[in-house]
């Protein structure tokens, strides 16, 4: 019974509840790492996420339920069963695969026509920026053609979750901005 | 910022989650609501529910997305719930299962040992082979693991591991791993390998050799033993009966080491125990088996006061080591004196153990139990009764004595004068056999026959095949106790036909041997009704032989040298086990092999089916599978059509062919050629080869086409085809 009055107490105040955040991308842009960057701030070894790792952590106050889907293309079609409840969405890319960005491009807008991300807020991290090579910000968004995004509030960060460079400012964004939504 | 009135309404939204919500959508749209809920005490609550669901057998295999999102938690409890669920609709879904590979992973490598098996445990046990793609790193850590409670699970799941995907498993080398867990220090491991390799060997004989690990891991069996779970026990001590001793003092080191645990509790145990014992026993030096002997006789007497289904597992195991030790039990026969409230079926091997276990060289014993026994017979279970009637019989072969016979007789006689028509049967055949048993004495005949034969219609008195059987032959061979002989024989000629084959066989017998006393016409008859009228090819051959006897010059030396003959005398009437069978048996006690005495090697071998993996379907083998169907389907129709042509074309077609005779025959042969033209189906290959065979007969050299003056008749051969 206790249980139950305290549930229902932590809804009311909204304490316990919790953000639900997605980082996606292709494989190998570095989601993973960004993920316990964030939790636990250090670089991890990481394999090939086959599935999804989630993470909770607390940033300003904040329960963030952070979700890292795998970005193999087998893995790609499941991202869906996701979205639902989303309040905002990581988009990682890998800046010097230049190959590859026609296909990221191509996923992101397919992402984003989801009738359930409609109101989720976009973050896009230009990610390996301290690899040779990688192509710049405003080159990614140049790429991904983000500039025909309409009605939906997003930013790129260059980043580098190797070093810890770009991660906190990117989510700084990304938290005023759903502060803003959720009241 | 978002307009205000959008964020009126998600206020709205929020904060009428506080309320309990009553959904119209139903429920699995309710528990998918909870499920996705960004409160994390939802989420459990609707798990528990949903897994609530699952037990009460509804189906909520639509949530599994949802479940599985709820996977990578710290909860272990919630962890639990989800596992369980993932196991049980894994196959529904094998395509996002996927999905599940790295909590799994992850969780194989979790700092609490009991999510760590709990993570392996699952995984190995989801028949999906996309999740088994990913097994190898997870199962070679655990088998590595520090905490013996995840190996012992580990070296369970490479089993299960072979049997889903045997080449995997082979390939991945973990069967290296698990030989040498036998080695493990902690005895559940051993167990549980042991428990693992045999279930192995079970499936593919060729991939370990069982033989040699157990002949080399014997000192950690017998170590082991003692400090392990009752059901690694049984797994150790089944291990441990595989092995051959290398002389007399390993064999009662064994001995010594195992007779402990026939005081288990559980029967299994004890029953395994007894079972490495008498594999041992054998080669100990006699000397020393008086004492183990008696314990093998007081494990299996603790073993009758075990709840009955128990109890007819013992009693069942004790008929196959009575046969190898018969004296083991001689002086325990009171305790198998059946209770009132015995179950049925344990009742009647309890009789069967009796009649087994009595000293025929003791007249006390055989008393006591006589007494019993009619006692048995005055019950009111017709099986039972009719079990305990034929065991007096048997006891009365058993011991032997005239006199004894007599008295059972006696008894017999006694049942049957109850004028209880259910018993009558029993008591009949069982009287037979008595006499079978002491041929010579006309005494115990008379007595027998003046009561059978005051029966007036013994064909409507006696149900079963073999009574009847029984009865014929007892007038057959008394034919001079029988005053009324021939009325009795009359009717069961009259009823000859309905009769089963014992009956049938019996009468014919009995008719010729008696065709001196009878009056000819009915050995014709019954000659004629047994050559013409039976289905029993066994009595249709004797009643030739018989027949061609008879017609021979010198038939009655003939007839009587094969009638006359005196049958030898009855010894014994319980069935025994071929040599080889009992030892197969006594290898294999306390398995399902020593309640059917039906040894494993004589099974058909356990198809076992690798192919049991569910795969997720790709899209090019969804559309092979769909153009199969199509084409399956069209083939179907053109073969239907084809048919159809045919049947209603039959009359037409003739009609056709009498125009053809006056007009050319070439428009219908391609008629029919457009027939056969429709593509591959066999029939239509068998048809053409028929035409060809056709052609020749007709004496035309060549193809068909060629055939043109031959047309008519070949089309009409054709039809005559269909």
């Amino acid at each position: 019974m206790g249980n139950f009055f305290s549930s229902m107490f932590d809804r009311l105040w909204g304490v316990n509840k919790e953000l639900r955040i997605l980082i996606l991308g292709l494989d190998g842009a570095g989601k993973t790492t960004i993920l316990y960057r964030l939790q636990i701030g250090e670089v991890v070894t990481t394999k090939p996420t086959i599935g999804f790792n989630v993470e909770t952590l607390t940033y300003k106050n904040l329960k963030l339920n952070v979700w890292d889907l795998g970005g193999q293309t087998s893995i790609r079609p499941y991202w869906r069963c996701y979205y639902a409840d989303t309040a905002a969405v990581i988009f990682v890319v890998d800046s010097t695969d230049k190959d590859r960005m026609g296909t990221a491009s191509k996923e992101l807008h397919l992402m984003l026509q989801e009738e359930e991300l409609q109101d989720a807020a976009l973050l896009v991290f230009a990610n390996k920026q301290d690899q040779p090579g990688a192509l710049s910000a405003s080159e990614v968004s140049k790429e991904l053609n983000l500039v025909e995004l309409k009605d939906r509030s997003w930013s790129i960060v260059a980043s580098s979750a190797i070093k810890g460079e770009g991660i906190s400012e990117g989510l700084d964004w990304l938290i005023d901005v759903i502060k803003d939504e959720q009241l | 910022m978002p307009p205000l009135d959008k964020r009126i309404k998600k206020f709205l939204k929020n904060s009428i989650r506080v309320a309990p919500k009553i959904s119209d959508k139903g429920e699995l749209a309710e528990l998918r609501a909870g499920l996705v809920s960004q409160y994390p005490q939802t989420r459990k609550d609707a798990i528990k529910k949903t897994i609530q669901q699952m037990t009460l057998n509804k189906d909520v295999s639509t949530l599994f997305p949802d479940i599985l999102k709820n996977m990578a938690t710290n909860d272990i409890e919630q962890k639990k719930l989800v596992y369980l669920y993932v196991m049980n609709y894994a196959e529904t879904h094998p395509e996002l299962c996927i999905l599940a590979v790295n909590t799994f992973v992850t969780d194989a490598q979790d700092p609490n040992p009991l999510i760590r098996c709990m993570a392996i445990r699952t995984m190995s046990m989801i028949r999906v082979d996309k999740i088994l793609e990913y097994i190898e790193t997870p199962l070679r850590r655990t088998l590595q693991d520090d905490n013996p409670y995840v190996r012992k699970t580990a070296v369970i799941c490479v089993a299960k591991l072979f049997q889903l995907n045997k080449d995997l498993c082979i390939e991945l080398g973990v069967l290296e791993d698990l030989q040498s867990a036998l080695d493990d220090s902690n005895p559940m491991v051993v167990a549980n390998a042991t428990a693992s390799l045999s279930e192995i060997n079970d499936m593919d004989p060729n991939v370990i050799d069982l033989k040699t690990l157990i002949q080399s891991h014997v000192s950690q069996f017998l170590m082991a033993l003692n400090e392990c779970t009752e059901w690694a026990r049984i797994t150790i001590l089944g291990a441990l009966s595989e092995y051959s001793a290398k002389d007399s003092l390993e064999a009662q080191d064994i001995i010594d080491r195992v007779t402990a645990h026939l005081q288990h509790v559980n029967p299994a145990v004890v029953l395994a125990t007894i079972k490495v014992i008498i594999k041992n026993l054998p080669e100990v030096e006699i000397s020393a088996n008086g004492l183990t002997m008696k314990k093998l006789s007081s494990a299996l007497v603790s073993l009758m006061s075990s709840p009955s289904e128990m109890q007819y597992v013992a009693l069942k195991n004790i008929r196959i080591i009575l046969e190898k030790y018969p004296e083991i039990l001689s002086k325990e026969l009171r305790i198998f004196y059946i209770k009132f409230n015995d179950p049925l079926y344990v009742k009647v091997e309890k009789i069967d153990i009796l009649v087994r276990l009595v000293d025929p060289t003791n007249l006390k014993q055989c008393a006591l139990l006589l007494t019993e026994m009619k006692e048995y017979s005055m019950e009111f279970e017709p099986e039972f009764v009719s079990r305990a009637i034929q065991g007096l019989a048997q006891l009365g072969i058993k011991y032997s004595d005239e006199r004894f016979v007599q008295k059972i007789l006696d008894t017999l006689l006694e049942l049957v004068e109850r004028d209880q028509d259910s018993i009558k049967d029993d008591c009949c055949i069982s009287m037979c056999n008595l006499l079978r048993h002491s041929p010579s004495n006309e005494k115990l005949a008379e007595q027998v026959c003046s009561l059978l034969n005051s029966w007036s219609e013994p064909d409507a008195i006696l149900r079963t095949d073999s009574a009847k059987c029984n009865y014929v032959w007892l007038m057959g061979q008394y034919p001079q106790f029988f005053p009324s002989l021939q009325a009795k024989m009359d009717i069961f000629v009259k009823l000859f036909k309905q009769e089963e084959s014992l009956t049938q066989m019996s009468i014919l017998i009995t008719v010729v041997k008696l065709h001196s006393k009878l009056p000819g016409t009915m050995l014709q008859h019954v000659l004629e009704l047994a050559t013409q009228e039976t289905n029993e090819l066994d009595v249709r051959d004797m009643a030739m032989m018989y027949w061609r006897c008879l017609s021979m010059d010198n038939s009655e030396q003939l007839v009587n040298d094969l009638c006359k003959t005196i049958p030898p005398q009855i010894e014994n009437t319980l069935d025994k086990f071929s040599p080889e069978l009992l030892e197969k048996l006594l290898l294999e006690l306390g398995t399902i092999s020593s309640i059917y005495f039906k040894p494993q090697s004589d099974r058909r071998r356990r198809t076992i089916t690798y192919q049991n993996i569910v795969k997720g379907k790709h899209i090019d083998e969804l559309q092979d599978l769909a153009k199969n169907e199509i084409e399956s389907k069209g083939n179907n129709d053109v073969l239907l059509d084809f048919d159809d042509d045919d049947d209603n074309g039959e009359g037409d077609d003739d009609d056709d062919i009498e125009m053809n005779s006056t007009s050319n025959g070439n428009s219908h042969l391609a008629d029919l050629d457009d027939l056969f033209d429709f593509g591959t189906a066999p029939t239509t290959s068998e048809i053409n080869n028929g035409v060809s065979n056709l052609n020749i007969r007709s004496d035309s050299s060549n193809t068909q086409s060629q055939n043109n003056p031959k047309l008519s008749s070949n089309t009409q051969d054709l039809l005559e085809l269909f």
